[in-house]
């Protein structure tokens, strides 16, 4: 029965978008109680998968019973079944939000597509995820690509529309040269399975070196447009600036993540070490990730639009996490999956706060953040913490991830590094502490005002807490999930 | 359109259309095509009917609820036919293990379970395409376009 | 001459690769929304291409079982490669130009210089 719980994870979530259409009619409270079972369900199981794997090992699963090399095989992991889990777990969170925001511009008759539209995204993910075939996972990354563009456009305005244009182009170049980067691959092993793919490279790349190099190539520019990697970034704070808040944090947090998880797949699972160290391919993903680090953050200051700020930071932060991949080694990925678990709660908590201010005071520009802390407490803590962890505050998560990304840096040969990550670490002081400050200050004085609890929907406070306390109990117990992190970064056979 | 001769052609192609479709569906597993391909046929022949006779015309044909019907029904007999294989002997998907019958190569009633995945993916795909035009082509009917009136 | 010849020999790849290097081109310089999606369907076209001359053996037959002996036929699965990769982009033509109707209703133009300055003014506005 364990066996089964990855195609019955993606089968419910398949399920749920193919009932809610015959809920809607009635009250719509029935359709988002539904939804929240369903996703109870599927992270019950995920942790049910995590235990048993930790013990026993790989689940591999073949569609149709057919052997490996002719049929369709997932494969889970350790490190699939932690960010499964972390995919569905956060995916929670930011539905309770939605649950209670229904006027940022998403109509009532809207309300049952998007819900729709989230669950076969979500059935993507986790497809995305678990498979262990190249051409299927690009099946899936179309699948992904399509509906998170229509989750962005859900808003029947103007500018939506032009953004979300761009944002397919860009998207489907990307993903029509991770075919060919695939299709080369074919052509010099003959099979699209990763670990016979693997295999075979181990044993032919010095004859047919021009044709892997060409493929490494494609596959890495694909993947690259696609995870938002420096100079391919400019669909990413178009997409954010005119799309509701949760929409905004479901594809910053998790949909650019799940894109480096195929990248890490590609590099270590199927070009093992001793091809990649021979095209000096580390040499050139560390380069690319300081110069994503250094200039999404000096975009950042020049913004003057929160979401858009927030949309460079992003940039700025998959930098890192780039960086600690391109360490090549086995304390450089652990630090790089802590990163991509804790930017995504804080970057979650960001853009949900962000969310809950403009629906009670409607404003967006960062200027306009004067003494917002006295009407709105629980909103500017959560804030205020998740933009702590992005500086790299003590307490927080994201101390602990700069940390051991650091510790990585001075273990690679090239030591100046260490100056990269603590140059990106000031330069994000610039652009996040003006709104903290200027939000405890008034401008009139007055006499002492007492915190008020402000007048917001119950679900979207309740997610925002529920975030601020993950910040701060990963900051402060990190071998919750370090100990979990190492464990599945070593078992990639590093030399 | 008005036109006389192309009303009366088009009434008599598409039947002939719509058949060679279904032809290509049902011998998805031993020519090449299957259900994709048949599909799109069968969909090209009602937007055909659409582009000649007009499109409240068409919607009595072809309304929004049996799209509805159409395509969440190719999904889930799709889904059941790989939770049969998972029941009974392990693996979604299953095809001999799950004791469909298999005839000999070459045959039209073989393949095990084949055929009945093609016919679900044709309907699907079928709706799809003429739903898919219906929607594209609501906003434009205005005087100033009297070809699709 | 042996650049003739090998030109000559792999005139297949050599057509894909220039395929696709032309519907780059298209979508990234061109203006019109429209030729940029035509853009994307030759993208598309060429990885299939290059599929279909990656899996021909010289001479081989269809791979269609007919009863006879000692044939050998070509190989079967990147027609199913190109099967599946096809729906996909159909799928995101369909996408892409829906959106381009909807552009033309909200703003009344599909050139994108134009639709850019439009959208300036709009924000603008603000």
């Amino acid at each position: 029965m364990i066996n089964q719980l990855p195609i019955i994870n993606m089968l419910l979530f398949l399920a749920t978008a193919l009932i809610i259409p015959l809920l809607s009619r009635r009250k719509f409270n029935i359709t988002l109680i539904f939804g929240f079972i369903m996703l109870a369900l599927v992270m019950t199981s995920s942790f049910f998968m995590l235990f048993h794997i930790a013990d026993n090992g790989a689940i591999i699963y073949q569609f149709g019973g057919h052997d490996s090399r002719i049929g369709i095989e997932f494969k889970v992991d350790l490190m699939a079944a932690i960010i499964s889990l972390f995919v569905v777990g956060l995916t929670t969170v930011i539905y309770i939000y939605s649950c209670g925001d229904e006027t940022e511009g998403v109509e009532q008759k809207e309300y049952g597509r998007y819900y729709i539209l989230l669950f076969i995204m979500l059935f993507a993910l986790l497809g995305i995820i678990y498979t262990n075939d190249l051409f299927n996972a690009y099946v899936f990354m179309e699948i992904i690509s399509i509906t998170t563009c229509s989750i962005i456009s859900i808003k029947r305005k103007k500018e939506t529309y032009a953004a979300s244009f761009r944002y397919v182009m860009l998207n489907e170049i990307g993903s029509l040269s991770y075919l060919f980067g695939v299709a080369l691959i074919y052509m010099v092993t003959g099979y699209t399975n990763i670990d016979f793919v693997s295999q075979s490279i181990q044993t032919i790349w010095q004859l047919y070196s021009i044709n892997i190099i060409i493929a490494l190539g494609f596959l890495i520019i694909g993947i690259g447009i696609k995870a938002a990697v420096f100079p391919f970034h400019i669909w990413l704070p178009d997409a954010h600036a005119s799309a509701p808040s949760s929409s905004s944090a479901l594809l910053s947090s998790i949909v650019v993540k799940v894109y480096i998880i195929v990248l890490i797949k590609l590099l270590f699972k199927v070009f093992k070490l001793d091809v990649l160290n021979h095209f000096h391919v580390s040499d050139i993903l560390v380069v690319v990730a300081a110069t994503g680090m250094i200039m999404g953050s000096i975009f950042a200051i020049a913004q003057k639009d929160v979401k858009r700020m927030l949309g460079y930071s992003s940039i700025s932060q998959i930098g890192y996490i780039v960086m600690g991949i391109a360490m090549f080694s086995s304390l450089g990925l652990s630090s790089a999956l802590f990163h991509i678990v804790s930017h995504g709660l804080m970057k979650a908590a960001l853009f949900l706060s962000v969310g809950i201010i403009i629906y009670k005071k409607k404003i967006k520009k960062k200027d306009q953040f004067e003494g917002l802390a006295y009407e709105m407490p629980i909103t500017m803590g959560v804030f205020t913490i998740a933009a702590l962890g992005m500086i790299g505050i003590p307490l927080t998560s994201g101390f602990i991830s700069k940390l051991t990304l650091g510790v990585a840096a001075l273990d690679h040969r090239q030591g100046f590094l260490i100056i990269i990550v603590v140059l990106s670490g000031l330069l994000n002081v610039i652009y996040y502490l003006p709104i903290i400050i200027s939000s405890f200050l008034k401008s009139e004085p007055k006499i002492y005002h007492p915190f008020k609890i402000e007048k917001v929907p119950w679900p979207m406070l309740t997610s925002v807490i529920i975030l601020g306390i993950g910040i701060l109990t990963f900051g402060i117990f990190p071998n919750l999930i370090m100990n979990i992190m190492t464990q599945a970064a070593e078992l990639f056979g590093w030399v | 359109m008005e036109d006389r001769i192309v009303k009366s052609i088009t009434r008599m192609v598409i039947p002939f259309i719509q058949l060679y479709g279904v032809f290509i569906i049902l011998h998805g597993h031993i020519t090449p095509g299957g259900g994709f391909s048949g599909g799109t046929l069968i969909g090209t022949s009602l937007i055909l009917y659409t582009l000649v006779f007009g499109l409240p015309t068409a919607k009595k044909k072809f309304s929004h609820r049996m799209s509805q019907i159409a395509e969440s029904g190719g999904i889930i007999v799709y889904v059941g036919i790989g939770l049969v294989g998972l029941f009974i002997s392990g693996q979604f998907l299953t095809n001999i293990n799950a004791g469909f019958p298999l005839g000999e190569p070459g045959e039209l009633l073989s393949g095990g379970m084949i055929p009945l995945l093609m016919i679900a993916i044709g309907i699907k795909v079928a709706s799809t395409m003429v739903s898919l035009f219906h929607l594209l082509i609501e906003g434009d009917l205005d005087e100033d376009h009297p070809g699709i009136r | 001459m042996k650049i003739i010849q090998v030109f000559v020999d792999n005139i297949n790849f050599i057509g894909a690769v220039a395929l696709f290097l032309i519907g780059l081109r298209t979508v990234v310089t061109k203006k019109n929304l429209i030729k940029r999606i035509m853009g994307l369907n030759i993208m598309g076209t060429s990885i299939f291409l290059f599929l279909v001359a990656i899996g021909n053996v010289t001479g081989g037959v269809p791979p269609i079982l007919s009863g006879e002996e000692g044939v050998t036929y070509i190989n079967p699965i990147p027609s199913v490669l190109i099967l599946t990769g096809i729906v996909v982009v159909v799928s995101i033509t369909v996408y892409s130009l829906s959106l381009t109707v909807k552009i033309y209703e909200m703003y009344g133009t599909i050139n994108q210089d134009e639709l850019t300055n439009l959208i300036r003014e709009d924000d603008l506005h603000d």
